[in-house]
C-alpha cells in the first residue's frame, strides 16, 4: 500500500505529452447521405423485423386495427343517420287532424281563425279526399284502400309557424293551444320528433368522439406496449450500440419506423375491415331502404375519411413507438 | 491521451471502487490495468468508457474532460473509444462485416467507406475471408478478433479492452495481446484489463496494478520493446 504512486509523482514522470486527439472521420458529425441511409435501412429492416414473426404481427395489427375501425364505423352509421336525417327538414309544420265529426266548412273557419294568429305563418287544408288521394299515391296501397266502403281520414290543418315565435326547444304554444281546442283530435309536431332526433344524432356523434379517444389510446397502448417488447428482446443490441457511440436518435429510429409500420399496416386493415362490414350489411340494408321507396342511399368511407384513418393510424403507431422508447431507452447507462 | 486526477468511484452502495487514482497514458502507449477481481479494473474502463462518471476528481480522454461534457455530448465522446469486452459482445443476428460496420453506421459513414474501412480492419485481424459469416460459425478466438476489428474500425485515438483474453487458451491469449500491442504502433492509446499476470509479464508493458480501488503499482519496463510471445 505504501508503494502507492502519488499524483505529483506520475506529473513528474508524465511520459510525453499527449498530442491532440487525430480526428479520425468517424467521430464527425454524421453526414446526410449516411443519415438518410440510415433512415431508409431502418425503414426496411423494421419491416422485415415484423415480417420474421407473422403470428405476432398479425395479432397486434388485428387488435390495433379493431380498436380504429369501431369509432369510424360508428360515425359511418352516424353520417347515414344524418343524411336521413335531411329528409325530414321540412317537417316543421303542425300536423292538426280534426275530429272526423267536423266538416269542411268548421275546418275552413278554424283555419281562418288560425291564420289572423300572429305566431302562424301559413295554414293549409288537407281535406279527406286530398289525404286519401296522397295516400293512394305514395304507400303503394292503392288495393287495399279500394276495400273501404268509406273514406276513414279526417281533414287535417297543416299549420306553420313563423320561425321567429317558434322556440329552438320544445314546442311552441300554438301546439298546446290546439291540442285543446274542441275541434281537434290530434296534433302532430314533427319538429318535436326532429328535435329528438338531432338530440340523438349529437349524443351518438358524442358517443362516437369519446369512443375514438378511448380506442385510439387503447392503439396507443397496442403498439407501445409492442414495442417495448421489442426493446426488451433487444437489450443487447440496444447497449452494444450506446457503447459504440449510438446517440439517442440513432437508437430510436429503427423502433420509430417499427411504429410507424405498425400503424400504417393497422390503418390498412381497418379499411378492410370497414369494407367488409359495409359488403356485409350492404344488402339487408338495401332491402330496408328499398322498402322506403329508395328516398335515401347508404354511403360507405370516402378517400378523404380513408385517408384520415390511415393518418391517424400511422401518428398513432408513432406516437405509441415514441413513448416506448421514452420510457425504456435508459440513456448514458448502458451494462 | 487518458489522464485520471485523484478520481475516487464510490458506488450507491456505498462500495468505493477506487480510491484517489491518478494516471496518465499517453497516445502511441500502451499499458495494461492488472490486479485480482474486485480491485477496480473494470470500473476503470467503466470510467474512460463514460458508461460511469467518477464521484470525484478529473477524468480527461482525448482531450475532453469529462467533467463538462453534458449527457447528450457522451455518444460522441464514446466514439472517440473503441472497446473490446470480455465476451465480445457481438451481434449474433448480423454477419461479421455488419457487426464491424456498426460503429461507422453511427459515426455516419457512407456504405463506400463503411465497405472500405470494414475489411481494411478485418483484414488487419485475419479474418477478411470470414466477413459474410455469421458470428456463431466462428471460434471464440475469432469472434474476440471479429470484436476487437469493431473496436479499431472507427480508428479511435483510445482502445480499451476489459478482460479481452479471459475466455482464451493462452496460445490465442497471446495473439489477441499481440494484436493490441501494433495498435500501440500506430499512436492509439490501449488499455487492457487483466488478471493473467503470466502473459502481462511477457507482453513487457506498463502495468498500472489496482488493489482494492487503490493504485499500488505503476510498473514501466526499462525498454519500451519487449520480446512478443510468439
Amino acid at each position: 500500500m505504501n508503494r502507492r504512486v502519488a499524483p505529483a509523482q506520475i506529473k513528474a514522470e508524465k511520459p510525453v505529452t499527449a498530442p491532440p486527439a487525430p480526428r479520425a472521420t468517424a467521430h464527425e458529425r454524421p453526414r446526410v447521405g449516411a443519415w438518410r441511409e440510415h433512415h431508409s435501412r431502418s425503414f426496411r429492416t423494421s419491416l422485415q423485423r415484423l415480417t420474421a414473426r407473422p403470428g405476432a404481427t398479425a395479432l397486434t395489427l388485428l387488435v390495433m386495427s379493431l380498436a380504429l375501425c369501431l369509432p369510424f364505423l360508428l360515425w359511418l352509421l352516424l353520417d347515414n343517420a344524418r343524411a336521413l336525417g335531411g329528409h325530414l327538414d321540412d317537417a316543421r309544420g303542425i300536423g292538426v287532424f280534426l275530429k272526423p265529426e267536423v266538416d269542411s266548412a268548421a275546418a275552413k273557419s278554424l283555419a281562418e281563425t288560425l291564420r289572423q294568429r300572429a305566431d302562424v305563418a301559413d295554414v293549409v287544408i288537407k281535406t279527406p279526399e286530398e289525404g286519401l288521394a296522397e295516400f293512394r299515391s305514395q304507400s303503394g296501397f292503392a288495393d287495399a284502400l279500394k276495400v273501404l266502403q268509406s273514406n276513414p281520414l279526417p281533414t287535417v290543418l297543416i299549420v306553420t309557424p313563423k320561425i321567429a315565435t317558434a322556440p329552438t326547444r320544445g314546442a311552441p304554444p300554438i301546439v298546446d293551444e290546439l291540442a285543446r281546442d274542441k275541434h281537434v283530435d290530434q296534433v302532430q309536431y314533427d319538429a318535436l320528433w326532429r328535435q329528438r332526433l338531432d338530440a340523438i344524432l349529437a349524443f351518438t356523434a358524442r358517443l362516437a368522439g369519446v369512443l375514438a379517444v378511448l380506442l385510439g389510446l387503447a392503439a396507443l397502448l397496442v403498439v407501445g406496449n409492442t414495442v417495448r417488447n421489442d426493446i426488451a428482446g433487444r437489450a443487447e443490441e440496444i447497449s452494444v450500440m450506446q457503447l459504440l457511440g449510438a446517440d439517442r436518435a440513432f437508437v430510436r429510429r429503427p423502433f420509430l419506423y417499427t411504429g410507424l409500420w405498425y400503424g400504417a399496416l393497422a390503418g390498412l386493415c381497418a379499411l378492410i375491415l370497414i369494407g367488409v362490414v359495409e359488403i356485409a350489411l350492404s344488402a339487408p340494408l338495401g332491402q330496408l331502404t328499398s322498402s322506403y321507396g329508395g328516398r335515401f342511399a347508404i354511403h360507405g368511407l370516402s378517400i378523404v375519411q380513408a385517408l384520415a384513418l390511415l393518418g391517424a393510424s400511422i401518428v398513432l403507431g408513432w406516437l405509441g413507438a415514441w413513448i416506448a422508447t421514452t420510457r425504456q431507452l435508459s440513456f448514458g447507462h448502458p451494462q | 491521451m487518458i489522464r485520471f486526477e485523484q478520481v475516487s468511484k464510490k458506488y450507491a452502495s456505498g462500495q468505493e471502487a477506487l480510491t484517489d487514482l491518478s494516471f496518465e497514458l499517453a497516445a502511441g502507449e500502451m499499458a495494461f490495468v492488472a490486479g485480482h477481481s474486485g480491485a477496480g479494473k473494470s470500473t476503470l474502463l467503466r470510467l474512460v468508457a463514460l458508461m460511469d462518471r467518477p464521484t470525484r476528481g478529473q477524468i480527461t480522454v482525448n482531450g475532453q474532460n469529462f467533467a463538462k461534457t453534458k449527457a447528450r455530448h457522451v455518444p460522441r465522446v464514446r466514439r472517440g473509444v473503441g472497446m473490446v469486452f470480455q465476451d465480445h459482445r457481438l451481434l449474433m443476428d448480423r454477419s461479421v462485416f455488419d457487426n464491424v460496420a456498426l460503429p461507422l453506421e453511427i459515426a455516419g459513414c457512407t456504405r463506400e467507406e463503411i465497405g472500405k474501412r470494414v475489411r481494411a480492419a478485418l483484414d488487419k485481424v485475419g479474418l477478411l475471408a470470414r466477413e459474410a459469416s455469421a458470428p456463431v460459425t466462428l471460434s471464440t478466438g475469432e469472434q474476440q478478433r471479429v470484436g476487437i476489428a469493431r473496436a479499431i474500425v472507427g480508428k479511435p485515438p483510445v482502445l480499451i479492452a476489459d478482460e479481452p483474453t479471459g475466455n482464451l487458451d493462452p496460445m490465442l491469449s497471446a495473439e489477441i495481446m499481440k494484436l493490441f500491442a501494433e495498435f500501440e504502433q500506430v499512436g492509439t492509446a490501449v488499455l487492457v484489463a487483466s488478471h493473467d499476470l503470466n502473459l502481462i509479464k511477457r507482453m513487457g508493458k506498463r502495468v498500472l496494478v489496482l488493489d482494492h480501488g487503490k493504485l499500488i503499482d505503476d510498473f514501466r519496463p526499462a525498454t519500451a520493446k519487449a520480446e512478443v510471445p510468439a
